[in-house]
């Protein structure tokens, strides 16, 4: 027994502690940046995202729109060198005229796409670019003498002008626009490098972030586990501490029970068989020393008077002694002591009190005998004490492996669902602790239906939990 | 006129002695042997063959009324007075049962015992006055309470002397022999009587008779 006690010493020691304020800022602050890191993460990819994507398409549109001013320069050079030649080959003085016009215009469109280009110039772009804006320049002024030319002079001129000036002109101007192309190009694929930078960037910084995230997550994951674990062992312990108690105090109750039963057993013997014998003894002696001393008056009437004590003492002894435990119960068996609670609590009350047990045998177990009679006797109890029955109705049915009890009462009846006494709770505890069923069914004026059932058999099962 | 010859059955010494005092101080009364248990009780009586038992209940080893079932089985002759501190109808009814065909109070043995062992020597039940009131009121109040019509109404003039004849003690051919009637002819009334009062053997019907005041 000792060892057992020390182990339980120590279980209820173990208490349990509450959640602490410092876990719960810990958690709350850990679950919070956790959160807040994840949204952070997020918002920053999606800006870094839209960043890179607007950047492309500037850059795109940057390239595209140079281009397409370098072709324009291009082709009015082109366009320039025909219509020149047109110009100085045409004899016809009006259409002539046209021609000079056109020339004007592409003049005028390249001016156009080389004021646009500017717009957009890089650092690296502007040496060639003055280089070309000046050679386009010159180019022009080689073109302004020949307007003054008449006819003569065209026909006279024309072919060398054209060979010799204009034409390799015109290609060194077309060797800088096109060394401008190279540049832009070349500014295209910067502009991919520089892309490039950003995105490897922004994905070291969304790989950290995301690092810390599961980090944090998993520092906290296992932080939460511990301390779930924990509580849930904590709880198991409570647990089983709960159930540990709750049985011992069964066990204890049903132990008192016992205790109590024994004893009542043993006084009810003793009053009954010693002190009622005795008593008994005294009254007979009483007779014979009257006997013996038939004249004497004197005499006679202190014995009456000892004789009226003695006899009032053994009424008082017989009736304590079957108060407590009445003595049928262990001599005859439940039956009879059941008839002689019923004409017992008949004569007290004048409540009519009906046993019918045919099927039971004298020599039922002791424990289930002194279960159904403590049980019927608790009814009874009730019925005349709280509700004010005018006839009871006690019936035992004993059938193979098992006993039944039904106690049914047309007194005022109570909310069987709510209201439960301690005497009730003592009789289901004396049931249950069989390994029986209790139930108890009543409604406010309809009476009290009380039905028990035991096993037989299995009884010693219920005695050893 | 022989003696009657009587066996004391009590495990109180002090209760035997004052009995066989009271008893012996009658000169047609032998006090034959004395026993402290049911199981002495048993032997002495096989041995001694005494005329009249008185015996207590609350005996060691073999309770008073399992010792009056054993000595009359083997000697149905054996007058038995149960003598007892237990005043309950349950007790006296397992008596009857067990062949017993007198039930004595100890509180009141001295006044009851002799006229007892006279009513069993001459074949007669006898149960102390304190018993049969006990018996009557609890009748009463059962009737009352059940509102039950008294049975013993029901019963014809032969049927009530038949019936206070059994209940004194006396055997089917005894009731017969006095009445003049055939033993066929008490033994139908002896039917119809247990039928009418809805009880179930002699014992009961002494009982009952105890109960109705019939017999003291």
């Amino acid at each position: 027994m000792e060892p057992e006690e020390a182990k339980d010493a120590v279980v209820f020691k173990r208490s349990v502690q509450p959640l602490q304020w410092g876990a719960q800022v810990v958690l709350l602050a850990s679950f919070g940046g956790m959160l807040g890191l994840m949204l952070f993460a997020g918002v920053d990819s999606l800006r870094a995202l839209r960043q890179v994507q607007s950047r492309n398409v500037q850059i795109r549109q940057t390239f595209l729109l140079r281009n397409r001013a370098l072709e324009e320069i291009r082709s009015a050079l082109y366009q320039s060198g025909t219509f020149t030649r047109d110009y100085l080959l045409e004899r016809d003085a009006s259409r002539a005229e046209t021609y000079r016009a056109s020339l004007q215009k592409v003049r005028g469109e390249m001016d156009a796409a080389l004021e646009r280009y500017s717009r957009s110039l890089d650092a690296g772009e502007e040496a060639p670019f003055q280089a070309l804006q000046a050679r386009i320049a010159d180019y022009w002024k080689l073109l302004d003498p020949i307007f003054r030319w008449d006819a003569g002079g065209k026909l006279a001129r024309t072919d060398a002008f054209m060979h010799q000036e204009l034409f390799p002109r015109r290609a060194t101007t077309l060797e800088i626009a096109d060394r401008i192309a190279s540049v832009n190009e070349q500014e295209l694929s910067n502009g991919d490098e520089r892309l490039k930078d950003i995105f490897d960037r922004f994905r070291y910084r969304l790989g950290l972030m995301l690092a810390i995230t599961l980090g944090v997550g998993a520092l906290l994951a296992l932080a939460t586990t511990r301390h779930i674990l924990r509580l849930a062992r904590d709880a198991d312990l409570r647990y089983r501490q709960v159930t540990l108690a709750q049985g011992k105090l069964k066990e204890l109750s049903a132990s008192l029970v016992e205790a109590q039963e024994q004893e009542r057993r043993a006084i009810s013997r003793e009053l009954h068989d010693e002190v009622g014998q005795s008593l008994s003894a005294l009254l007979m002696e009483l007779g014979n020393l009257g006997a013996v001393a038939p004249g004497d008056a004197d005499l006679r009437s202190h014995v009456e008077s000892i004789r009226k004590l003695a006899e009032s003492s053994v009424n008082v002894v017989r009736n304590m002694a079957l108060l407590l435990r009445p003595s049928m119960l262990d001599d005859l068996g439940l039956v009879p002591a059941l008839q002689w609670q019923a004409r017992e609590i008949s004569k007290r009350t004048g409540m009519a009190v009906t046993v019918d047990a045919e099927t039971v045998a004298d020599d039922l177990p002791e424990d289930l005998k002194t279960c159904i009679y403590r049980v019927v006797q608790e009814a009874l109890h009730n019925c005349a004490r709280h509700a004010f029955a005018r006839s009871v109705r006690i019936q035992v049915v004993q059938e193979s492996g098992r006993i039944r009890l039904t106690v049914l009462d047309d007194g005022q009846g109570f909310d069987s669902t709510h209201t439960r006494g301690l005497g009730l709770l003592g009789m289901e505890e004396r049931v249950t602790h069989l390994g029986g069923r209790f139930h108890l069914q009543s409604q406010p004026g309809h009476g009290a239906r009380l039905r028990i059932e035991i096993p037989l058999v299995a009884r010693a099962v219920g005695a050893i939990a | 006129m022989n003696p009657v010859r009587i066996l004391l059955a009590d495990d109180h010494t002090v209760m035997r002695n004052g009995l066989r005092l009271l008893l012996e101080r009658q000169p047609h009364l032998e006090v034959i042997g004395e026993a402290a248990d049911g199981r002495q009780a048993v032997a002495l009586s096989e041995s001694a063959n005494p005329d009249v038992v008185v015996m207590d209940i609350a005996m060691p080893n073999l309770n008073g009324i399992e010792a009056t079932r054993q000595i009359v089985n083997r000697n149905p002759r054996t007058a038995i007075a149960i003598l007892s501190m237990h005043s309950d109808e349950s007790y006296v009814i397992r008596a009857l049962k067990a062949g017993a065909r007198a039930y004595l109070l100890k509180d009141s043995a001295e006044a009851d015992l002799l006229a007892a062992v006279r009513a069993l020597t001459e074949g007669k039940s006898f149960f102390s006055p304190a018993i049969s009131k006990i018996l009557v009121e609890d009748y009463m109040r059962q009737l009352e309470s059940r509102g039950a019509e008294d049975t013993y109404e029901l019963l014809t003039t032969r049927e009530r002397e038949i019936l206070q004849l059994l209940a004194e003690g006396r055997t089917n051919k005894e009731v017969a022999n006095m009445l003049n009637l055939s033993l066929y002819t008490v033994e139908t009334h002896r039917t119809h009587i247990l039928q009418k009062l809805n009880l179930h053997s002699v014992p009961e019907l002494i009982l009952y008779a105890v109960r109705k005041g019939i017999i003291a």
